[in-house]
């Protein structure tokens, strides 16, 4: 009886390892088969070291900050790759430090919506009634608001500094988390293996946790993916506008912003910030998709 | 079907009344206390409350959302703290114009995509397939008012072509419409797409075919009619996104519209045009979805099915 005991807890260890393993190998396979997955990971992995080594390859107060009147605007040359802004700065230096704020922004930002969207979302969708109802109208409210417009105001509120963009960024963001891992805890909540916990008097909240949440992660990474995209254009949209980061940190959207007076005679001002937002966020947008193809295979055609 | 539309109207009441809510409140949170704004620094106490009275500011945020409430529903949206003007009547002035580069860049945008998203899922996996999902997929990746920034730099500067901004005619319109097309028309192409792909493989269509259909036929009529349905609800979210980005391409452009009335009103911390202009871009979108969810309840059948049970 209790050998027994032991050999079926045993067995279904195994097996539950290997199924976690092999769930992960699997979607990594897939992943690795796509070359647009494959591109967007090596260029994300680039910029996040050279935003991560930044002050290695700079130095912050005399290449990016300090101002050279007698070496301003020179455009791209051997020394200056990129050229060189208004203020005499190498605008490749900029870029390379921008990295490091963009990519913060775009993590922090959809981290923050990770946590209000998903909290409540999870909520709604495993309590449900009048409780959900609540929550889905108000979720309603929020994105009946054009987000870009709402994220304009709350900055505009709270006053202009980075911290303040990736909550006004995050906040316009959370509606679609809500949604996500709202639909995700529906399509789940009604297995046998809920059930069976619930039955067992596991407490709600770690019913979520430990039960519910793992088998929506797949989802809720997806979104992330592609919402980390949208939070650097929508970070660089309102840097752009001059409610953003403040002078003088070298924001992409900024630098396109102070770029626009000298479009005529010294484009590479506009053109590439630009290019690295672009690149960044195709990076993002490609891993975004490969892994939606590469988690539900039946989606991909 | 009248019912339905009866109840969705019902439905946008408590919506657009959270909408005003959440929109004052964000204001509410600006530091400072606007009635300085209005009467300078050497108005005595007296005169600022009296101002404050005046200008709908005494009060906690209930009274002053409930004061807000009633006077919208009378029309009045308040009077601008900068040019004293009706905020109401600067919104409509200004409306026309965003309605104008919407419009025609919803056109391109559907004159683009759904040809290419077309032929993209007809001829998968082909050289056109690749090119065109490639190019939707730069078109979702790049921010569009640097897109907007490269047009004036090459069809202004460069070639000549065209006006890089302001307001004068037809000419002024393209640059500043292409720019918000852009994403809109990306995100459309891949919708038209994969909602064909979903279609294509249908029996009816089998069938259709041999009956002898031409293959031209079933593509436009028996395929891409039974597709439209998401790309018409894709189209009608962003409708939204496309009034919100419009903000960044008319400040690109120096478009008078109202994304740019807003733009100018918050660096000015004008807050009852900012609140104004806020509520009817947003009343603006509901209705527009509203207006959407009816088409579609007339297109399919099913869906006006589950609201006439």
């Amino acid at each position: 009886m209790t050998a027994e005991k032991i050999d079926i807890t045993s067995t279904e260890l195994v097996s539950k390892k290997y199924r976690k393993r092999s769930a992960f190998v699997a979607i990594w396979n897939r992943l690795k088969k796509n070359k647009g997955a494959v591109l967007g990971l090596v260029i994300l992995v680039l910029v996040t070291l050279l935003a991560i080594f930044a002050p290695v390859i700079y130095n912050y107060e005399s290449d990016v900050i300090e101002q050279n009147v007698m070496n301003r605007l020179k455009p791209p040359s051997a020394e200056h790759w990129c050229g060189t802004d208004d203020l005499g700065r190498d605008i490749l230096a900029r870029i390379v430090f921008g990295a490091r704020y963009s990519l913060a922004i775009g993590v922090v930002s959809v981290i923050i919506s990770l946590i209000f969207g998903v909290t409540l979302g999870a909520a709604a969708g495993y309590v449900g009634g009048a409780f959900e109802d609540v929550i889905m109208r108000i979720t309603d409210i929020f994105s009946s608001i054009p987000s870009i417009l709402m994220a304009i105001a709350i900055v505009s509120a709270l006053g202009k500094s980075t911290f303040n963009l990736m909550v006004a960024v995050g906040v316009s963001s959370t509606p679609t988390f809500v949604r996500v891992a709202r639909a995700a805890v529906l399509s789940v909540r009604g297995e046998e293996y809920v059930e069976s916990a619930r039955a067992i008097g596991m407490r709600d909240w770690k019913i979520i946790l430990v039960h519910i949440l793992p088998n929506c992660v797949s989802q809720i990474i997806v979104q992330a993916t592609l919402r980390v995209a949208q939070a650097i254009i929508a970070s660089a949209g309102l840097s752009f506008l001059g409610l953003g980061v403040p002078a003088p940190a070298p924001e992409w959207g900024s630098m396109l912003s102070a770029g626009r007076a000298y479009i005529r005679n010294s484009s590479y001002l506009t053109i590439f910030p630009g290019l690295a937002i672009m690149i960044t966020v195709l990076s993002l947008n490609l891993i975004g998709d490969g892994l939606r193809d590469a988690i539900d295979p039946k989606l991909k055609r | 079907m009248h019912r339905y539309i009866f109840k969705r109207l019902l439905m946008l009441i408590p919506v657009l009344l959270g909408v005003v809510f959440i929109i004052f409140f964000i204001m509410d949170l600006a530091p400072g206390d606007p009635v300085y704004m209005v009467a300078g620094d050497q108005a005595t106490e007296e005169e600022l409350d009296a101002l404050r009275e005046q200008l709908g500011l005494s009060g906690n945020i209930f009274t002053r959302y409930l004061r807000y409430v009633n006077n919208m529903l009378h029309g009045d949206f308040g009077t601008s703290f900068v040019t004293k003007r009706d905020v109401f009547k600067t919104y409509m002035e200004r409306l026309p114009n965003t309605i104008r580069l919407a419009s025609l860049a919803m056109i391109i945008a559907i004159v683009v995509s759904i040809p290419l998203g077309i032929i993209a899922a007809v001829h998968q996996n082909s050289l056109k397939d690749t090119a065109s999902m490639v190019l939707s997929l730069l078109g979702l990746s790049m921010p569009n008012f640097w897109l907007g920034l490269l047009l004036i730099l090459v069809f202004s500067l460069r070639l000549g072509w065209l006006p890089s901004g302001g307001y004068t005619g037809f000419r002024s319109i393209i640059l500043p419409a292409l720019t918000v097309a852009s994403g809109l028309a990306a995100l459309l192409t891949r919708t038209t797409r994969s909602s064909m792909l979903d279609v294509i493989r249908q029996d009816y269509l089998r069938t259709a075919r041999s009956k002898g259909v031409t293959e031209r036929k079933v593509i436009n009529k028996h395929a891409l009619c039974n597709a439209l349905i998401p790309i018409i609800t894709v189209f009608g979210i962003q409708f939204s996104n496309v009034l919100g980005g419009s903000a960044l391409a008319e400040t690109v452009f120096s478009w008078p519209g109202v994304g740019r009335l807003v733009v100018d009103a918050i660096n000015q911390r004008d807050i009852p045009t900012v609140t104004g202009a806020l509520v009817m871009t947003t009343m603006l979108v509901s209705i527009v979805n509203l207006a959407v969810d009816i088409v579609y309840a007339y297109v399919d059948p099913r869906i006006k099915a589950q609201y006439t049970k």
